[in-house]
């Protein structure tokens, strides 16, 4: 297993889960956004919830295909490229995996049909709690997966003998240390990526017309939930950095840049973190800040990154991942803050906004996806060199593929992804020009 | 045969870590049968839209529509509940099947997406979906086709395998194109009727020299599966077998060629006697594997996650599929037959 084919083979996996995880954060942030509409229309019997509904439903029935397809070759690749990888954790992540697809099996063919195609037939309160549940499927799914990946990042409640996983207790397994701050920062960023996309299309939206009432309600509903999401994201990544600083120290070296053991003080905002020379170099650092961020040896030394021998995460790949993300989250509740403070005597109407602040908003419609990418690679790419931390490296699970066939697979990927991402684009541009088409479809008839 | 079994393992037949491997191992049987009949005449005409003059297309696509979301959930399931449960023969299968595999995950990505790209887009950008789902579905027939034959025979890269392989792989093609023109012809009247036959008589005769080759291939290569025919009782079978085949492949066969003369007439026959034929040649290929997830080195039992695991899925399991059954039902109840234009709702202005 040559190093550069190790590299394309947690490439590949990478482009693969980030595709699935990019629809994800618009299907579970829209599937409440739609519940919080539906209820608004039960409530305040205005016309506009309904209409907000029927839009945005329609990017969501989208996103949520786009998100099962995702699945099929994450899957698949679990085992093609980690073939390893299920004879160590398959007792660990087999009922994971049963779990999130058996709920997701059940919740889609129960309630997503019945969303999208059986308004008329139900009755509107049946139809509300409908929309409620398909939000609970879509969450109790990517629960499963998050719970998943944080095991694999601090691996509780179970125990390795024979080079095979084997269940203590399930409890500590999907309590483990680090899986409330994996799933604040996916919930935040689901609900984030939604509010930016609201925020966009209907700042878009509104250059060409005056807003209509539920274009109008997108829009508020987009500034109160990016003011929200953005508080919660915002603490769940100074959570997320301190947890991995106690439980993964040499992930937090790796993060900070921090290369040789001592009593660390400053926190590198940006630079150039160079592994020659073992030092980041051109860092603008921000004095006194970094104790917190890195692990700490028993006489209370920070642990940098020579304690490990060379089994520490690529450097820049994850110094430069956390700070994207930071970087994206700030740009998005500065953004907030601005275009609430500015419309807040307007009734949270774009038109009073310039028309170059509502081209940036319309612009930024898709930070969301930045941040969440940028956080899954530093998860990701944070953990490596091991697939299960401190356990089970990611050289002994992975395939032994030619890394010619492995580049043209990744190639290949890579291209179908960008053209399905592209015509969501496509589509989505459509229907905030145009308005929605309705889609009908008959159980048994055609 | 389950007491040869028990003797053979060592376990006692009471034994959850005997008899929960073989539930699952029914179960997945199950589900892999109910993806390729039920998935497999969507597949089919996938297939068959490349065939198809530009007009029918639209019509072939709406066809489809009704069973489209539940048809693609078999393969999820099958997947979701092999690594689930046999997660350690889960890499061996995976890894050398890297390219068949890719073909296959690709396909359905691509036709399940481009199927839903066409509902949702506006008239004029549907055309490039409606060939992204005919592409995706070839893909699909073509990655079961290669895997079959590369599960059979293992993946060398001698010439044989390879030309094997191609071989199966146009066959599996043509057995779906098949299943959709038999379903078509079940389905639709009028010209596309026609079409379908005459697709179906051309597709008719790879689908019997693939069962044949098939067959062969699988007993030759491998000497245990030819031991397991060829001694007491299954000898009986293959030859029932055979005879069945024989007189479904005939029988679709003479439908056909009657119906280019008579096409006004509904029948399910051809597609009923191309279903049996999935069915037999599947379960044939299990009988041959079992109890070998694979061939000669893998058990299920070898494969199978801890009883603890496998406990928590089976429960998981006992709730979702009597749920996935009566869902299934209820979408597939009137998949048979002729289809029905949907009735108007009658108009009530009083009513919301």
């Amino acid at each position: 297993m040559t190093n550069a084919s190790l590299w394309l083979t947690q490439i590949h996996f990478l482009v693969s889960l980030g595709f699935l995880t990019l629809f994800l954060l618009i299907e579970l942030g829209l599937s409440w956004t739609l519940l919080f509409f539906k209820l608004g229309a039960h409530f305040t019997k205005g016309p506009g919830w309904i209409a907000a509904y029927r839009f945005w439903v329609r990017v969501f029935a989208l996103a949520s295909v786009l998100a099962f397809a995702a699945s099929i070759p994450v899957l698949i690749q679990i085992g093609s490229l980690w073939p390893g990888l299920m004879d160590r954790i398959g007792n660990i992540a087999g009922p994971l995996i049963a779990a999130a697809i058996l709920t997701t099996f059940i919740f889609k063919s129960c309630f997503l049909g019945a969303m999208l195609f059986g308004q008329r037939q139900l009755s509107d309160r049946v139809h509300t709690l409908v929309v409620a549940m398909v939000a609970v499927g879509v969450t109790l799914a990517s629960l499963c997966m998050v719970i998943l990946q944080s095991w694999m990042q601090t691996p509780t409640g179970s125990v390795l003998i024979n080079g095979e996983y084997l269940v203590m207790n399930w409890a500590d397994i999907a309590g483990n240390p680090s899986m409330p701050w994996l799933a604040a920062l996916l919930g935040s960023g689901a609900a984030l990526t939604a509010a930016f996309l609201l925020l966009g299309v209907s700042a878009r939206q509104s250059m060409r017309h005056p807003l209509s009432e539920g274009e109008l309600l997108s829009f508020r509903t987009g500034q109160h939930l990016a003011l929200g999401a953005g508080l919660v994201l915002t603490l769940a990544l100074v959570g997320y950095g301190q947890d991995m600083a106690q439980h993964q120290p040499a992930k937090a070296a790796a993060t900070m840049g921090y290369w040789k053991t001592g009593a660390a003080t400053d926190f590198p905002l940006v630079g150039w973190p160079d592994a020659a020379r073992q030092e980041t170099r051109y860092a603008l650092r921000l004095p006194g800040a970094a104790a917190s961020w890195l692990g700490q040896d028993t006489q209370g030394q920070s642990l940098g990154l020579d304690r490990y021998a060379g089994m520490h995460a690529p450097v820049s790949a994850t110094f430069w991942s956390f700070r994207i993300a930071w970087a994206a989250s700030l740009f998005m509740v500065l953004m907030a803050i601005a275009s609430y403070l500015r419309l807040r005597r307007h009734d949270g109407d774009p038109a009073h906004l310039s028309r170059t602040s509502r081209r940036l908003l319309s612009a930024s419609m898709f930070t969301g996806w930045v941040l969440g990418a940028a956080i899954l690679c530093h998860v990701l790419l944070g953990l490596s060199p091991w697939a299960v931390n401190n356990t089970v490296t990611l050289a002994e699970v992975s395939a032994t593929q030619p890394a010619a066939l492995l580049s043209a697979g990744l190639l290949v990927h890579a291209l179908v992804y960008l053209i399905f991402v592209g015509a969501f684009y496509q589509l989505l541009r459509h229907i905030s020009h145009y308005g929605v088409i309705p889609v009908a479809r008959r159980r048994g008839r055609a | 045969m389950i007491d040869s079994l028990v003797n053979l393992l060592g376990f006692s037949a009471h034994d959850p870590l005997f008899w929960m491997p073989l539930v699952f191992m029914a179960v997945l049987f199950a589900v892999i049968t109910a993806g390729a009949l039920l998935d497999g005449f969507d597949i089919g005409v996938g297939c068959l839209l490349l065939l198809a003059p530009t007009g029918s297309r639209t019509r072939m696509m709406v066809l489809l529509g009704p069973w489209r979301d539940a048809n693609a959930y078999w393969l999820f399931l099958g997947l979701g509940l092999f690594v689930s449960v046999f997660p350690k023969a889960w890499g061996d299968i995976m890894e050398p099947l890297y390219l068949p595999l890719t073909l296959m995950a690709l396909g359905v990505l691509i036709r399940f997406v481009s199927f839903e790209l066409r509902l949702r887009a506006p008239v004029e950008l549907q055309s490039p979906w409606i060939r992204g789902f005919a592409i995706g579905s070839v893909m699909t027939a073509l990655a079961h086709g290669l895997l079959l034959a590369q599960l059979i025979v293992g993946s060398g890269p001698q010439m044989g395998n390879l030309a094997f392989s191609a071989f199966i792989g146009i066959c599996v093609l043509a057995a779906y194109a098949l299943l959709g023109a038999t379903w078509l012809i079940m389905r639709e009247a009028g010209h596309l009727r026609i079409r379908a036959i005459v697709w179906g008589r051309q597709a008719v005769r790879w689908v019997a020299a693939g069962a044949v080759a098939v067959s062969i291939v699988l007993a030759l290569s491998n000497t245990g599966v030819f031991l397991r025919w060829s001694d007491g009782p299954p000898l009986g079978a293959v030859a029932a077998i055979w005879v069945v085949l024989f007189v479904c492949f005939m029988s679709i066969e003479i439908t056909l060629r009657r119906m280019v003369n008579a096409s006004l007439r509904t029948t399910a026959l051809p597609f009923l006697m191309t279903w049996l034929v999935f069915v037999l040649i599947l379960a044939g290929i299990a009988y041959s594997f079992f109890p070998y997830l694979v061939l000669d080195n893998i058990t299920i039992w070898d494969a199978a996650a801890s009883v603890d695991s496998m406990r928590l899925i089976l429960a998981g399991a006992i709730v979702a599929l009597p749920v996935a059954f009566i869902f299934n039902l209820w979408v597939y109840w009137s998949m048979l037959g002729p289809t029905r234009p949907p009735q108007p709702r009658p108009y009530a202005p009083n009513q919301a």
